[in-house]
């Protein structure tokens, strides 16, 4: 076995690839699953964006929060949430992150740091900006990072929790998952900057670009903002430019897109494949072990789905359970 | 817009080439890099137009882009701008990558301009170059560039006023100046990729090609110096901000003077010859660990000696190799030609290329 080049253990890129590949399946199976008409509600699937989650999470701990958007399984995964527990809140079923009442896009686990999927496009940048305000009194050195997709990016709860974030110097990061669509519609109809990096630097935040299909380009970058986040120095901006395999939402026609973009995209801009062919070229992690993982997640994803099909339904008395909190 | 080439010589036309993305990479976050703004560019390209009109230029190809200097530029002009040339748009699809620059960059050399003006750092100057030099087969490109700096590190593009330079631009453009005078020779790095026995992979480099021990091209740009294996630079200047100082500060190498300069960087201290504190990225200097240094000799490939690596071409990592793969680095004298800015503009006063004069009483 050849000497390992990458700035992670074979272990760490072991557990990477795991990650992204429970991620890859818990979504394949869940477009399945939707078109059969096993799901409630609505889902917003995440593969072919899996680097990004992946490369930035595995820099964080449980304390370091994060808060997630609509499409918010592969941000849950990478966080460490259980993919059973996610499974049964998909299904709507008892035994879920949430008990089954809500969903895709509510799945929360505050152990994990996971504030929550939301349904509500930008709002999860001030959720972060609160977080990192708390980590920041706290002083240990924790982070709190927030997603927002493209489309997400213009409405003015992201602005001001740019602004917010630079004025108090936080410790709070803006991951812009740029996919090109709000929705159906191009970026290049919706967003006046072409880069995010002139956006932040317009509210007095460093940013970079990064390829978010490359699972490295976005560990290092996020690695370095992370970083630099913990000592003080501030919040910062990653964009990752990478493409979604699915619809905005289960159920989409995609007619906006070109003829033959999805399979380009499959073909020349799949994280995994990349991620494979860079760690067996450098012959850190033979193509046997990679299949060795790609079974066990799919026994992991079976066995998650048949225990939630198992699983019971919320009851009438569950409604008014988990609606306040005591303070 | 469609540059048939009989269309394409009936007029002297510059080109301009002003990617937005330059300037966009982690320097910005890792060091204090410069962000400079699309308009501020949106002003650089009118002050170069005004000027080039001025010179007597009455059409440019501008390279399009979707980040707004286009646009901007389109503004400006609606409120009635008459001291600009005729603006074209080249008839390509903006994709927001370097790929436009070498589209562009391809675009004007078919269409014949006369010079090309480029708003960039090393890394966009690199794109404009490795074009120009594929497009020409043998021997050095005829058009030249001209480059204002505008990017993150700008060890190529002189520090100018974009007047000025649109000036020097255009007079050329119009046939005013002499070319033997005006223009001058550059130096690049060839890199060449052998992967059996295939065809070379070529690339270029027109400051400085540096090889890691990185397995990934990860988010590009150089910063970790520990990482850096071995640097081949075509020239290096004691007072350069980039990699190419590490060259700069242990044996400079002037852009005219023949040869280039390869340094061969410690893995471990026990092998270091030295420690050089080099200005690596705007507001980063940092240590490098250098084993040993050789002048380049025109012509004369060296072979890396590492197994396996990254690429660096001009301050960002463009592809990996690995073992089975040979990379050598060959410095190329007279590669292609940039425009003299200083000369053009003393011809320009000694020839009066600005001056009327009114007949004498």
């Amino acid at each position: 076995m050849a000497a390992n080049p990458f700035p992670l253990s074979k272990e760490q890129l072991l557990q990477a690839y795991r990650t992204m590949r429970t991620i890859r399946e818990f979504e394949e199976r869940l477009h399945v699953d939707f078109g059969r008409g096993d799901i409630p509600g609505f889902v917003h699937l995440y593969a072919g964006e899996e680097a990004a989650g992946t490369g930035i999470m595995v820099h964080l701990g449980d304390g370091d929060r994060i808060a997630s958007t609509h499409r918010g399984h592969g941000h849950c995964i990478a966080k460490g949430v259980d993919v059973r527990s996610m499974m049964k809140e998909i299904y709507g079923r008892k035994g879920g992150a949430c008990e089954g009442k809500g969903g895709s896009m509510h799945i929360a686990d505050l152990d994990k740091g996971m504030m929550g999927a939301n349904g509500i496009l930008g709002a999860g940048a001030p959720l972060a900006c609160g977080a990192a305000l708390a980590a920041k009194f706290r002083g240990q050195g924790e982070v709190a990072i927030s997603f927002v997709g493209d489309g997400a990016s213009n409405q003015g709860t992201f602005l001001e929790s740019l602004n917010l974030a630079a004025v108090w110097n936080l410790p709070a990061i803006f991951v812009v998952e740029n996919n090109g669509y709000a929705e159906s519609t191009s970026r290049d109809y919706g967003v006046a900057v072409d880069s995010y990096v002139d956006r932040a630097a317009g509210f007095g935040l460093p940013g970079v670009t990064v390829d978010g299909t490359d699972f490295f380009a976005v560990h290092e970058a996020a690695g370095e903002i992370i970083a630099r986040a913990r000592k003080g120095a501030g919040p910062a901006l990653l964009e990752c430019k990478m493409v979604r395999f699915y619809g905005h939402f289960e159920g989409d026609a995609q007619t906006y897109r070109a003829p033959g973009e999805l399979e380009q995209n499959r073909a020349e801009r799949d994280c995994l494949k990349k991620f494979a062919a860079a760690v067996t070229a450098a012959g850190v992690i033979t193509t046997e072990e990679l299949t060795t993982v790609d079974h066990e997640v799919l026994s992991l994803i079976e066995n998650a789905v048949v225990a939630a099909k198992a699983a019971p339904l919320p009851t009438a008395a569950d409604l008014t359970t988990d609606v306040y909190v005591a303070y | 817009m469609d540059l048939a080439p009989a269309l394409a010589v009936s007029l002297p036309a510059l080109g301009v080439i002003a990617n937005p993305v330059s300037a966009r990479d982690i320097r910005r976050v890792v060091a204090h890099a410069g962000n400079l703004q699309i308009s501020e560019r949106v002003n650089i390209v009118i002050r170069v137009l005004q000027a080039a009109r001025a010179a007597g230029v009455q059409r440019v190809l501008l390279m399009p882009d979707r980040a707004g200097i286009h646009a901007m530029l389109d503004r400006h002009l609606k409120r009635g701008d008459t001291q600009l040339p005729e603006i074209e748009l080249l008839d390509m699809e903006p994709t927001s990558t370097v790929e436009d620059t070498f589209a562009a960059t391809r675009l004007l050399q078919r269409a014949g301009v006369a010079a090309i003006v480029v708003l960039g750092g090393d890394g966009t100057h690199r794109a404009v170059v490795r074009e120009l030099v594929a497009g020409c087969g043998t021997g050095a490109p005829a058009l030249p560039i001209a480059g204002l700096s505008t990017g993150t590190n700008n060890a190529f593009p002189e520090m100018r006023e974009p007047t000025i330079v649109g000036l020097a631009a255009g007079l050329y453009a119009m046939g005013r100046l002499d070319a033997a005078e005006s223009l001058l020779p550059n130096k690049l790095i060839e890199v060449s990729v052998l992967n059996g026995s295939g065809p070379p992979r070529r690339d270029i480099a027109i400051v400085d090609a540096v090889v890691t021990q990185d397995r990934t091209v990860g988010a590009r740009a150089l910063w970790k110096t520990q990482s850096l294996a071995a640097a081949y630079f075509a020239f290096a200047e004691p007072e350069a901000i980039g990699l190419s100082a590490i060259g700069g500060l242990l044996q400079p190498v002037g852009r005219r003077e023949p040869g280039g300069l390869s340094v061969q960087m410690a893995t471990d201290a026990q092998h270091a010859l030295l420690h050089l504190n080099a200005p690596i990225a705007p507001g980063l200097v940092r240590p490098v660990a250098v084993a040993s240094w050789q002048r380049m000799v025109a012509g004369e490939p060296l072979a890396v000696s590492a197994e396996a690596g990254s690429v660096a071409l001009d301050g960002e990592r463009e592809f990996t190799f690995g073992p089975g793969e040979r990379v050598s680095m060959t410095l190329r004298e007279d590669a292609f030609h940039t425009l003299d800015v200083k000369r053009c503009m003393a011809a320009a006063a000694r020839d009066g290329l600005l001056a009327t004069r009114f007949p004498t009483p």
